[in-house]
């Protein structure tokens, strides 16, 4: 069996005294995408913060790509391969769309090349590269941000509700893009959604979050929307 | 679950067997300490009180001011010119004390007018005082003979008061300011300060006049600075330019980050205990006193970054836990019916005339006209980027628009700024969910409904007054069983939930709405499409809703909007609009994306 992406192991983790995640255990094997779904508040985010590091597991480990992550800081976590998209609108205001981008390189080798590429699935981002990026409309921000993930060729990257506030059209063409790159590059995707449409035309698996524990999961087929939808309405 | 008043009294009991501690500390001070000790620590209850005011106004409210000192300095030399120039008399001392008071009154206006107005940054406000503080000491500089200069004034007659009786004065000052702040804080009025700080444009859109706020909080802190200030010369005998310079006005700052932003008695402690012990130091280790204090400043902010304040809190917390002190605190609900609204359906509820909003060459709204009815629910759809929060924005905000006119329940907007906007009637609900992470629910509704209901200056309410739409949809998405949480802690959806809530808390005819369902489930978007739709009906709304999900807008409007590169390009009935070639084309990018009539 190939190395996984990303595993989680009875991963507790919260807030103060809050207990929001609790024992939860996932694999993603590369090149898979996994849609976590639930309510609000049921510690979607929290999870992918977890991941991230930018809050310690209680107990549990996180291993990215077999590497015990468990113990080391956002930006060693960040380190290259792994990309995070988080939902608060996490751009530079002040920056313009190209500098807001070129933050998403480790160099600058190569960069033009890196952010044609990635402009390409967004083309507004390269007509307004010198505007500054807090004048882009809100669903524009969410591009920006989707684009500056994929810039650096990670080989994980954790989405944050990202199809919030897009238009139709834009998530029809997000939907595609994170397929392509995952199927061309390997790339494993843990997505957070409240578009359960949008997440379960992207994801093979997805899982269900109740209160902070997987209540259930597998793979994305036909009528499983019928199923989480009786999660989400409890 | 506990009322807010039931802990603001029991902390208010605490309160006030810690004034009595502190009343009989200072009564019985002079028997105990060396002279030398109480004629130092006369001037450290002054300053005590001034770091007081700091905390307020730093701690609570976000404002970063150097100029305190100022003020401090103002005080001293109305007392130390009058009594220089005039003698002492009771009549020449009253006058000085009035004038001092009114000049330090005067001069926080101007301060309140440069540096609160609606589009500068927080940080003018710290530039504004740092150069408050210096043209204080240049105007002392300049005023020759008659302020002393540099020298300062010196040994003219003051009043016939031993040491024992102004460190008794001084010290019943700090009690007493810092004891009244305290209520102050901790009242309703204290959470409107933190949510000034955390959020303050959200704050305008509540109609709060935060300019007003954030002047008098400065006024008042400042005449209790000009206040310890003439006592200050009134006692020394001596005032000179140092009392007003930047150098002291940052030493108070500093004061407050040791003993805790936020927290009044830690400033108040620390203020006197390094004032004091400074004094001390500088005579008996005249060369390294200020490399202890600093060392020991290094040591407290790396190890305590709260302040000592927090961390003693925290130590004392756990030596005397008491279960009661766990519980959660939340004010109850309670549901009132909407106030009628005398508005005559005749006048559109909103008017855009030629609207244009232009950056530079860049047109991002033109030439936009239309009207919205007392009773519509009007949708705005288009691409990303076509205009959409921009028009809200110069519905909102007299300063948005570059040119056309804007009416709301027929008063032209003008110029006004958003707080004055809303007094005719508008509610607006912005994209990113916009909240004050630092309250809970029920202090964040409190604050939302604040122009409705007013808030005390010394005393919490147990009962938050919600029209019943507020209330749905607070019952809806669950945060009826969190009002205790603090709004840090909520997830994004129940963050959006809790600002429709504050929205529709303040009462508005005129609701502007954008993407107020992002983030929320299924079901939870069927309630609030539920109540959007009676508000409409039954108590005659107009709303202008931005959003994305056609099903949903099909469902809930009475009338849409297309925005297309900041022009509207169809604005028809429901389903004339919705089956649009051109709104297939342009927004969906597909047809089957439109989602059906259900």
């Amino acid at each position: 069996m190939a190395e996984a992406a990303l595993r989680l192991d009875g991963v507790t983790s919260g807030y103060g005294e809050a207990m929001v995640l609790r024992d939860v255990s996932l694999t993603l094997l590369p090149g898979e995408i996994l849609t976590v779904l639930g309510k609000n508040g049921m510690g979607k985010s929290t999870l992918l913060k977890t991941i991230m590091g930018f809050l310690p597991p209680r107990e549990g480990r996180v291993h990215i790509h077999g590497r015990d992550v468990t113990r080391l800081p956002p930006h060693r976590r960040a380190g290259g391969s792994v990309s995070y998209s988080p939902q608060d609108q996490a751009i530079f205001q002040d920056l313009t769309v190209g500098e807001n981008l070129r933050l998403g390189l480790r160099s600058d080798r190569g960069a033009a090349a890196a952010v044609e590429r990635v402009t390409a699935f967004f083309p507004f981002l390269a007509q307004r590269g010198r505007q500054p990026a807090g004048t882009l409309s809100g669903g524009e921000q969410k591009m920006l941000i989707m684009a500056r993930a994929l810039l650096s060729n990670p080989r994980l990257l954790l989405i944050d509700e990202i199809s919030e506030g897009l238009q139709p059209s834009v998530i029809l063409r997000l939907a595609e893009v994170l397929r392509r790159e995952c199927a061309a590059r390997e790339l494993t995707i843990l997505i957070i959604e409240q578009n359960l449409r949008f997440a379960l035309s992207v994801a093979s698996r997805y899982a269900v979050l109740v209160r902070g524990e997987i209540v259930d999961g597998g793979r994305v087929a036909p009528g499983v929307e019928a199923r989480i939808q009786d999660h989400l309405a409890v | 679950m506990r009322l807010p008043s039931q802990r603001f009294r029991r902390e208010l009991r605490i309160l006030i067997m810690l004034v009595l501690c502190g009343l009989l500390i200072v009564a019985v001070g002079p028997l105990v300490l060396d002279r030398y000790s109480v004629s130092i620590l006369v001037r450290s209850f002054l300053y005590g009180s001034i770091a007081v005011t700091v905390d307020i106004l730093w701690g609570f409210t976000g404002i970063l001011s150097f100029g305190q000192s100022a003020f401090f300095g103002i005080g001293a030399y109305a007392c130390g010119l009058a009594f220089d120039h005039f003698g002492i008399s009771p009549g020449v001392a009253l006058a000085a004390l009035a004038a001092g008071l009114a000049v330090a009154g005067l001069v926080a206006l101007l301060v309140a007018w440069l540096a609160f107005g609606a589009r500068v940054s927080a940080l003018y406000v710290s530039v504004v005082t740092l150069v408050l503080a210096i043209v204080f000491v240049q105007v002392i500089y300049a005023g020759g003979n008659f302020t002393g200069s540099s020298s300062g004034l010196s040994d003219f007659d003051t009043f016939d008061l031993s040491t024992a009786a102004w460190f008794r004065i001084a010290g019943a000052g700090l009690v007493v300011v810092t004891a009244l702040g305290w209520i102050f804080v901790r009242s309703d009025m204290g959470s409107l300060l933190v949510s000034i700080r955390e959020n303050e444009t959200r704050c305008r859109y509540f109609g709060i006049s935060v300019t007003w706020v954030k002047g008098g909080l400065l006024l008042a802190s400042a005449i209790v600075a000009a206040l310890a200030g003439f006592a200050y010369a009134g006692y020394n005998d001596v005032v000179a330019p140092d009392l007003g310079n930047f150098q002291f006005g940052t030493q108070l700052v500093i004061w407050v980050a040791l003993g805790g932003r936020g927290t009044l008695i830690g400033p108040a402690i620390v203020a006197v205990l390094v004032d004091f012990v400074s004094a001390y130091l500088s005579g008996s280790l005249p060369f390294i006193w200020q490399l202890i204090i600093g060392g020991v400043f290094i040591v407290v902010i790396v190890a305590m970054p709260q302040g000592l304040g927090p961390a003693c809190v925290a130590v004392i917390r756990r030596l005397i836990a008491r279960p009661a002190d766990a519980a959660p605190v939340a004010a109850r609900l309670i549901a009132v019916p909407l106030r009628p609204t005398a508005r005559g359906a005749q006048t559109p509820a909103i008017q855009l005339t030629g609207v244009t909003r232009s950056y530079g060459s860049l047109h991002v709204l033109e030439d936009i006209t239309f009207s919205g009815r007392s009773g519509e629910l009007v949708s705005l759809v288009g691409p990303n980027g076509a205009g959409k929060t921009t028009l809200i924005r110069c519905i909102s905000d007299g300063e948005e628009r570059t040119a056309g006119r804007v009416a709301l329940q027929g008063c032209e907007i003008g110029r006004m700024a958003p707080e004055r906007c809303v007094r005719l009637g508008l509610g607006r609900k912005f994209q990113a969910p916009t909240v004050f992470d630092a309250l809970t629910v029920g202090q964040s509704l409190r604050v939302a409904r604040s122009r409705i209901e007013r808030l005390s200056f010394w005393r919490c309410a147990d009962e938050i007054r919600l029209p019943e739409a507020a209330m749905r949809v607070v019952r809806a998405t669950g945060l009826d069983t969190q009002l205790a949480t603090t709004v840090r802690h909520l997830s994004h959806g129940a963050k959006q939930a809790l600002e429709l809530a504050m929205v529709l808390a303040m009462e508005p005819s005129v609701l502007m709405l954008d993407e107020p369902t992002a983030g929320l489930t299924k079901s939870e978007r069927t309630v609030i499409g539920g109540i959007l739709m009676e508000l409409v009906a039954q108590h005659g709304l107009c709303i202008l809703l931005i959003e994305h999900d056609l099903a949903f807008v099909r469902e809930i409007s009475s009338r849409i909007i297309v925005l297309y590169q900041g022009r509207i390009v169809l604005d028809g009935a429901v389903e004339e609009v919705a089956s649009s070639e051109l709104v297939r084309t342009i927004y969906t990018g597909e047809p089957q994306a439109l989602g059906e009539p259900v």
